[in-house]
């Protein structure tokens, strides 16, 4: 008796310990509150663990949570078997196969769930019973049982007796009549978790159960108890396993639950909002996070699959909220510092998934939160905005092209560009979370009818599979093009030649879509919508180019142990295809080993490629024409060689460029090499932009030249570009010698700290301005340049206060504002001698009320020190809460507009 | 004396210009008493105020100021930009000088 009482009251201490403390509790809270050793309330803790009263939460100390709710837990609570995360992917077919399980007549199927460790497989089961019961397969109040056969695994008499019930006497200490969990479970469910623990006797007890609808309490010879009861079994085991065997003979179903790994990032990152969100409600307040601890939760590997994860992030919450209690912190953010060591490393695997991870983070900022108030649909909403299609904006842009006089030529170089990026940005943008129900919420089922008729033919014509992406795309694309051929509105494509000359198959098989097209609509489908229905059968309509014929080899050899082989990486990952080969020359190696080896490597080219040589200094500047005479293939050699050439000359070979075309631009030098740049007499500099090969960099660095009278020192520099990496490193590369003051193209694909004006704008006339207003104002900060020197002793001012512009336009950029110039004059000023006070060691200055504002502005705050962190490390300072403040308050005080 | 108020958001980038406004208020002999203050000084100095600038990072203050020192019949304006950037004491001294003229 005073057992039951006392597990009784330790539950009933965790209760009350839990109001105040509710990141989970520990035995020594409680062995301090009931002052009993700590010892003998784990004990009862694990007894109370057992009786699925309590929940524990890995870690050291284990913290224990209540379970009072029952069916709490993050991604089942109140929710159905369709509503868990993964429902309509990776859970699709095991979900298809429990309801079959659950609905076949007359009472259902045994059922047996597969499954590592923490997949899911016990809540899974309970999804079931639900199901069961909406199904009204059984009565709303039919049980469900749970019994993990691993929890008398040393006892087995004693687990017969709990699952079979027992007779008085049928063993030493059965001392009443029990009625067993079987029984128990008349009428409803039995779950029984990890049933290869079930011993030999208890098999044959349950297999008789199977075959016949009875069996016999231990110690009963003669009565038979019936009972109605699915049972839903679960192991961890390979099915294959001989004790599984005897089994699955006679369990009809088997399920098997898709381990953590195996359902995808983006599946992972729903989890994790929704074990986040499930946290943000036990503590009643809102749930930060930033990026990196995201990153890490989403990629580090976790083989006790979605159980470890939630425990992981339960822990990191508590830690967090342990911070944000004993710092007296305003909100409750979980950093990188808060997270399980094994959880951090996940971020050393961004490298590998980093597009994925980009893809899904895409619209997220550097900080994100969770808070179980905002009922998001986990599959992104479609908005209106994105249902727009390019249509309206191709005609937009061409009437105003046109009343710019541009002629008919040029429009359509930029439109190019424009309905390039359009349409990779769409198809981008669209998830592909997207399910077909979804689609058919948007578009009218005839036009998903339609796109599903046109893939399966394109599917078979062209040979190649279409993605959720493709589909959905072009049932939005369909629904807008049907509507506007309809009314009699016209479409207008500009690439429409080089399409048909292109991609003609694609074009073939664009032709009978719209005949298609033309039968369910009762329409004539114009040419140029051909065109963009071509577009979409691409192969990888995202990045629709034209191959190139062969390619120019190219071969890059250094001095050093691994010199050439991280070049080469670096350019390879840069230029997206592995193309350049390294060989490295260890010092101690000798020529003539070297050079056997890269005879070997030359072997190994098509016959009739040409090769480039990437080397160095010494022998290897020979190694060429030695090639050349043996092999009779062209080779050119380029020596002095830098990363940035490698990449340089990768990029034109993968583009398919001459050898001697390339080796040309080499020579030349696209930089001048000798002559080191101070950072006083940089050049200033605007950039315009655009995809290779389309031209329109050219005719907006004409325009600019052309309208802008600027002083011969002012470059204006136009530069054609693969993708976003390639811009990045040209970039830097361009910025060691030229004051790059703004940059002008079609896609702003860079948000940092350049001001960018979009190639629209441009030609509209509003870009041009701004370009004035951005000269004038980079004149006004060389005379604040100039001024500020005689005052700050130990600094550059010149470098102090380009690094200060740019702190604050990415500041802007973070907190999506802007503010006027004059403003920023101010600021720009303000920071400077902020920074020169840091440096001699001087005290922060008081901002009155801070901690009001703290509370009322964290997030910007954290934003603006994000911001200003290329500052500190450059500076070697630390800018402190009452500085960020006011840093903060000038910006919001003075916004004059949303970027 | 009049007393002239030059307000940045912490008092720092202003106290260099008050300085060099200051030598040249000594040079003149114009009798300009210049002080330099942040917001939450300015709003609580005891004495009269004749003219109070702002830089013009705290632009937003401008109109709370004007309110607030309308009373006493304090000329309040922001320092022109160009002359701050550029630390014009000569040029920002004579934009004191205007506003105290305009009476």
């Amino acid at each position: 008796m005073s057992v039951i009482k006392k597990s009784e009251e330790v539950y009933q201490a965790l209760l009350t310990i839990e109001q105040q403390n509710r990141g989970g509790v520990s035995a020594k809270e409680i062995s301090a509150v009931l002052s009993t050793d700590r010892a003998n309330i784990s004990r009862y803790l694990n007894q109370l663990y057992r009786e699925k009263r309590l929940r524990k939460i890995k870690g050291r100390p284990v913290l224990y949570r209540s379970l009072k709710k029952g069916k709490e837990g993050a991604f089942k609570a109140g929710r159905t078997i369709d509503q868990i995360v993964g429902a309509n992917f990776s859970l699709k077919k095991p979900i298809q196969q429990a309801k079959a399980a659950i609905l076949y007549p007359p009472r259902g199927l045994h059922t047996l769930l597969l499954g590592a460790t923490g997949v899911g497989k016990s809540m899974f089961a309970e999804l079931m019973h639900g199901y069961a019961i909406e199904a009204k397969m059984i009565e709303e109040q039919a049980p469900f049982v749970q019994f993990n056969c691993a929890d008398y695994g040393d006892n087995p008499q004693l687990l017969l007796a709990q699952l079979f019930g027992v007779t008085k006497g049928a063993y030493t200490g059965a001392s009443k009549e029990r009625a067993g969990l079987l029984k128990q479970a008349d009428g409803g469910i039995i779950f029984l978790d990890e049933v290869h623990r079930l011993p030999a006797q208890g098999q044959e007890m349950l297999f008789t159960y199977i075959d016949k609808g009875y069996f016999r309490p231990l110690g009963e010879t003669e009565r038979k108890i019936t009972a109605a009861v699915q049972i839903i079994a679960a192991t961890t085991e390979a099915p294959q396993s001989y004790l599984l065997n005897a089994f699955i003979r006679r369990i009809p179903m088997t399920i098997k639950l898709p381990s953590l790994s195996e359902r995808g990032l983006a599946e992972r990152y729903y989890l994790i909002a929704a074990f986040f969100k499930e946290e943000a409600k036990r503590v009643g307040k809102r749930i930060y996070i930033n990026r990196n601890s995201l990153i890490s939760l989403l990629l580090y590997n976790c083989p006790h699959n979605i159980g470890q994860l939630n425990s992981d992030i339960q822990l990191a919450c508590a830690k967090a909220f342990l911070t944000y209690k004993t710092e007296d912190k305003q909100y409750l953010l979980v950093a990188q510092s808060d997270l399980p060591p094994h959880v951090k490393e996940g971020l050393l695997k961004l490298p590998e998934k980093r597009e994925q991870v980009k893809l899904l983070l895409q619209d997220q900022g550097e900080i994100l939160h969770f808070s179980d108030r905002e009922e998001q649909d986990y599959a992104r909403k479609i908005t209106p905005e994105q249902t727009r299609f390019f249509y309206d904006f191709i005609e937009e842009k061409l009437n105003s092209l046109r009343e710019n006089d541009l002629a008919e030529d040029q429009i359509n170089q930029i439109l190019n560009i424009d309905i390039e990026s359009y349409f990779q940005k769409h198809l981008e943008n669209l998830s592909t979370f997207n399910k077909q129900e979804e689609i058919r919420k948007i578009v009218e089922v005839e036009v998903a009818d339609t796109v599903e008729q046109i893939l399966k033919l394109a599917t078979r014509k062209l040979k190649r599979s279409y993605d959720q992406k493709i589909y959905f795309g072009l049932a939005l694309h369909l629904q807008k093009s049907i509507s506007r051929i309809k009314n009699g509105d016209k479409i207008y494509h500009p690439e429409l030649n080089q399409i048909r000359v292109n991609y003609p198959d694609e074009f073939i098989a664009a032709m009978e879509a719209a005949k298609i097209i033309d039968h369910n609509f009762q329409i004539e489908t114009p040419l140029d919508e051909i065109g963009y229905l071509s577009m979409f059968l691409v192969n990888n309509p995202y990045q629709a180019k034209d191959k190139k014929r062969t390619r120019v080899a190219v071969l890059v050899i250094m001095h050093g142990s691994s010199t050439a082989s991280s070049m080469v990486e670096v350019a390879n990952r840069l230029v997206g295809v592995n193309h350049a080969i390294a060989l490295d020359m260890p010092l101690n190696m000798e020529p003539e080993t070297i050079f056997a080896a890269a005879m070997a490597q030359v072997a190994t080219l098509k016959q009739d490629s040409e090769l480039l040589l990437l080397v160095d200094m010494g022998s290897l500047t020979n190694f060429g024409e030695m090639i050349a005479e043996k092999t009779g293939r062209k080779v050119k050699t380029i020596d002095m060689v830098s990363t940035a050439v490698v990449i340089d000359v990768c990029r034109k070979a993968v583009l398919g460029q001459e050898i001697d075309q390339i080796y040309q631009s080499c020579r030349e030098g696209r930089f001048p090499r000798k002559r080191l740049v101070s950072n006083k007499n940089k050049e200033n500099a605007i950039m315009t932009l655009c995809f290779t090969g389309e031209g329109a960099a050219e005719k907006m660095k004409e325009l600019i030249e052309r309208e802008l009278s600027l002083p011969n020192s002012f470059k204006v520099i136009s530069l054609d570009i693969l993708n976003r990496e390639h811009l990045i490193t040209t970039l830097n590369q361009y910025q060691e010698y030229y004051h790059i003051l703004a940059l002008v193209g079609s896609v702003d694909m860079i948000p940092g700290d350049i001001p960018f004006i979009a190639a629209v704008d441009l030609f509209a006339g509003v870009g041009l301005q701004r370009l004035k207003e951005i000269i004038n104002e980079n004149n006004l900060y060389s005379r604040v340049k100039l001024s500020l020197q005689e005052h700050l002793k130990h600094l550059n001012s010149a470098r102090l206060v380009d690094s200060v512009r740019r702190a604050l336009v990415r500041i802007e950029g973070a907190l999506q504002l802007a503010v006027p110039f004059e403003v920023k004059v101010g600021i720009v000023l303000h920071i400077c001698f902020l920074i020169e006070k840091l440096k001699k060691g001087a005290e922060e200055s008081v901002f009155p009320g801070l901690k009001g504002f703290k509370a009322k502005y964290f997030r910007e705050m954290e934003l603006v020190k994000t911001a200003l962190n290329e500052l500190e490390d450059f500076y070697a300072i630390k800018v402190g809460p009452n500085e960020l403040a006011y840093i903060c308050k000038m910006f919001l005080q003075n916004e004059t507009g949303k970027l | 004396m009049k007393t002239v108020m030059l307000v940045c958001s912490a008092g720092m980038s202003t106290s260099l210009l008050v300085n060099m406004i200051r030598s040249i208020v000594e040079q003149r002999e114009l009798g300009l008493k210049i002080i330099a203050a942040s917001e939450a000084e300015a709003k609580s100095y005891p004495g009269q105020i004749d003219v109070l600038l702002l830089g013009p990072q705290v632009k937003y203050l401008f109109q709370k100021m004007e309110m607030l020192m309308a009373a006493a019949g304090t000329k309040v304006g922001v320092i022109d930009s160009i002359s701050y950037g550029t630390l014009n004491g000569e040029a920002v001294l004579s934009q004191i000088l205007e506003l105290l003229q305009r009476g």
